[in-house]
């Protein structure tokens, strides 16, 4: 029976788990049906051992729920990059780590494979029953170091010469990283620095701050590895609404990431249909680099034409490849004193444009992809909508049935308009 | 890539407690805060004890080590990588940062592999050199710890003259907007740096009064219907209150604690979810949206 560890090897395992746990927090331990007790268990001491201060629980009919919960305005780091410092590791990983560095302790000693041995052995010397590392565990070590950047290698002769990578010098970047490891794609990384600074002082606050993004942290750096490289990539598409899996082949273009609901998109060409189509980067899993395509270019150039037409994330075309849009236009009431909400159309509209009819009307134009993505936008300027036409008849009559649905909803009758 | 034991919480307290013994310093309680405080809520009972044991071989059981140099790790590629990338945002002008050491290095991102396409159109203008110059300043004061003085132009268009304590900036991802939170000024709490016009360190004799602000919060209940996937858009939605959610008969209670001072946003907020959001609680938050409907009726869409 293998005992429990606060420390995981898989990641992706533990990422479906605390979006479920953060996501949806009324799951009781009966609800993870899928998985045995004992996991359950392990899983949920794993995260509270990780996030124990902003874990709850609530007891009702059905058991104990446990959930996560946390105001990002008031926390200044984004709790869930905890769990991504939790990686296994072996006994002789973390002691060859640390020998490995004491003895490359500056970019001036660069030495052989067996001169490293040799020191590695003098230093297990101290101990009762020493650890013994072969050659090849101790090569391997080095090669996934050259790897990682932190151990660089020259050849004289036939002998291999290894160092310590050099650290380009760098002024205080505290100010740096405390914000950019919260507003950064892969903000993660930012962490880990942060974490060999000895000055915890921090000066940033964040509001609007979603911070789920940072379970994806691995796939997004991924994903930007293959746009950089302008590769084709395999993926496996899991949709947690329908349960299934799908394995992907794209090209993957841009990364679309919402300040307004914390999800993130990858835009990507898919072969199998000639078409740009968007994946939910918390679907995304497996990710495999294949070789470079020579229509990168072309084909971002071509996703970049698109945004202009693009609310949201989604990209129609008919099935002549021909983009489809649909036309959309709404007039708002604005009080002599209400300059604010021509601001408001000026600046959270993405696409289209606004102009004046009269002193106290305005109207918002645009042609998009799918009026759909709107709609939530559009019911933000409840209180003031005077006019209101969608090319897509059936969203516009869905939209108006809404609206009449919420004067059912909270009473309001005629007389009282 | 992201996922690798040396960025891990172990690796760095065991590299601080290696630190701690090269200095002399074996005291267990302190050792065993150094755990606390760089790892997780169960590592006391493995960092020290397999240390101790000498099942990592790293410090001798009378707590002294073989290892000669406080221990420190090169930078990896993805971290230099990750700065490089960080280098090539706007918003990096605002820190005063030198990061020309990073030449030659690939970024791990560029501006166009990635669109933020909900922003507001209207952030800050970070190109502007005395925006840059203002944001320096009250960076520096609170690095420093001491108080600024401000000129800033009111929401009413009125030149305003504050004194105040800063105490922290506070940056709106949706807004794109850095907000200077202060306090020993009483009216002003906060302010939005594009509306401020100079900014100076203080250095006059009046003492300024000060307590950090305090936020109020108020609570609200929602019944989030089963339809049209809006528990996950929902949740996914307020994802950055605290919040809890719970099953009901056919719908779902979501309950939200937010800052008082979001409540005109967050009115609209809950309007954008239309009839799939019902407001339970409280009786003023829902008068809120009654009163929008009710406008909305007068319109005659």
């Amino acid at each position: 029976m293998s005992s429990y560890s606060e420390l995981i090897k898989n990641f992706e395992k533990m990422r479906e788990i605390m979006r479920e746990f953060y996501v949806y927090g009324f799951k009781s331990r009966e609800d993870y049906d899928k998985k045995s007790s004992r996991s359950y268990d392990d899983e949920r001491r794993r995260l509270e051992s990780w996030l124990g201060e902003h874990m709850r629980f609530v007891r009702n009919p059905d058991g104990k729920n446990v959930f996560i919960s946390i105001d990002s305005r008031v926390s200044q780091h984004n709790p869930f990059y905890k769990t991504l410092k939790a990686k296994s590791f072996t006994d002789g990983d973390i002691t060859l780590h640390f020998i490995l560095f004491d003895i490359l302790h500056s970019p001036e000693v660069t030495l052989s494979l067996p001169e490293i041995l040799e020191q590695i052995d003098v230093y297990l010397s101290h101990f009762q029953e020493p650890m013994v590392f072969d050659e090849s565990t101790v090569r391997k070590k080095l090669k996934e170091y050259v790897d990682l950047g932190i151990v660089e290698y020259e050849r004289s002769g036939k002998k291999m010469l290894y160092r310590r990578a050099s650290t380009p010098d760098l002024p205080d970047i505290t100010d740096i990283l405390n914000f950019y490891s919260e507003v950064a794609p892969c903000g993660v990384i930012g962490s880990f620095l942060l974490d060999k600074q000895d000055e915890k002082r921090d000066d940033f606050g964040f509001k609007h701050h979603y911070i789920t993004s940072a379970m994806d942290s691995g796939v997004l750096a991924l994903l930007f590895e293959a746009m950089q490289k302008k590769c084709v990539i395999t993926a496996t598409n899991t949709s947690r609404r329908s349960d299934t899996s799908k394995k992907l082949r794209i090209v993957p273009l841009r990364v679309f990431i919402s300040v307004q609901n914390g999800r993130q998109h990858l835009l990507a060409y898919q072969p199998e249909y000639d078409a740009i189509k968007s994946f939910r980067v918390d679907y995304l899993s497996d990710i495999r680099l294949e070789e470079p395509t020579p229509r990168f270019d072309e084909l971002r150039d071509r996703l970049t034409d698109m945004q202009s037409k693009m609310w949201g994330v989604t990209v129609k075309n008919d099935r002549f490849k021909n983009a489809r849009t649909e036309h959309v236009e709404f007039t708002v009431r604005v009080a002599d004193n209400e300059e604010y909400i021509v601001n408001r159309l000026e600046r959270e509209k993405r696409v289209g444009y606004v102009e004046k009819i009269d002193a106290n009307t305005y109207r918002f134009t645009a042609d998009v992809y799918d009026v759909s993505e709107m709609i939530p936008w559009i019911r933000t300027f409840i209180c003031r909508i005077t006019d209101l036409h969608f090319s897509n008849y059936e969203v516009e009559k869905q939209f108006r049935r809404d609206i009449e649905e919420m004067y059912r909803m909270y009473g309001i009758k005629e007389a009282e308009a | 890539m992201i996922f690798n034991e040396i960025y891990s919480a172990y690796y760095n307290a065991v590299a601080k407690i290696i630190t701690a013994v090269l200095n002399g310093d074996t005291d267990e309680k302190h050792l065993n805060k150094i755990v606390c405080d760089n790892a997780f809520g169960e590592s006391m009972l493995t960092v020290l004890p397999s240390l101790k044991s000498g099942k990592w071989q790293l410090v001798r059981p009378d707590m002294t080590t073989p290892l000669k140099h406080t221990p420190t790790m090169p930078l990896t590629l993805l971290q230099k990588r990750w700065l490089k990338a960080v280098s090539l945002d706007p918003r990096v002008k605002l820190f005063d940062v030198d990061l020309s050491a990073l030449d030659g290095v690939e970024p791990l991102f560029t501006p166009e592999d990635y669109v933020i396409y909900d922003k507001y159109a209207d952030g800050d203008p970070y190109e502007d050199e005395g925006y840059i110059e203002r944001f320096k300043t009250v960076l520096t004061a609170m690095k420093t710890g001491q108080n600024i003085r401000l000129e800033m132009t009111s929401r009413k268009g009125k030149t305003v003259y504050v004194r105040c304590v800063p105490e922290r900036i506070e940056y709106s991802e949706k807004d794109d907007k850095f907000r200077l939170v202060t306090s020993g000024c009483g009216f002003v709490r906060t302010v939005n740096m594009a509306r401020i016009t100079k900014c100076r360190l203080y250095s006059g004799d009046t003492v300024i009064e000060s307590e950090p602000p305090e936020a109020g919060y108020e609570d609200i209940v929602l019944k989030v219907s089963e339809e049209r996937n809006t528990l996950e858009r929902c949740m996914l939605h307020f994802a950055h209150f605290e919040k809890r959610a719970e099953k009901a008969d056919g719908h779902y209670r979501l309950h939200i604690r937010f800052q008082k001072d979001d409540e005109p946003e967050m009115v609209i907020r809950v309007l954008s979810f239309g009839p799939l959001v019902e407001v339970l609680e409280s009786e003023n938050f829902k008068n809120l949206i009654t009163d929008k409907l009710k406008a909305q009726k007068s319109c005659e869409l």
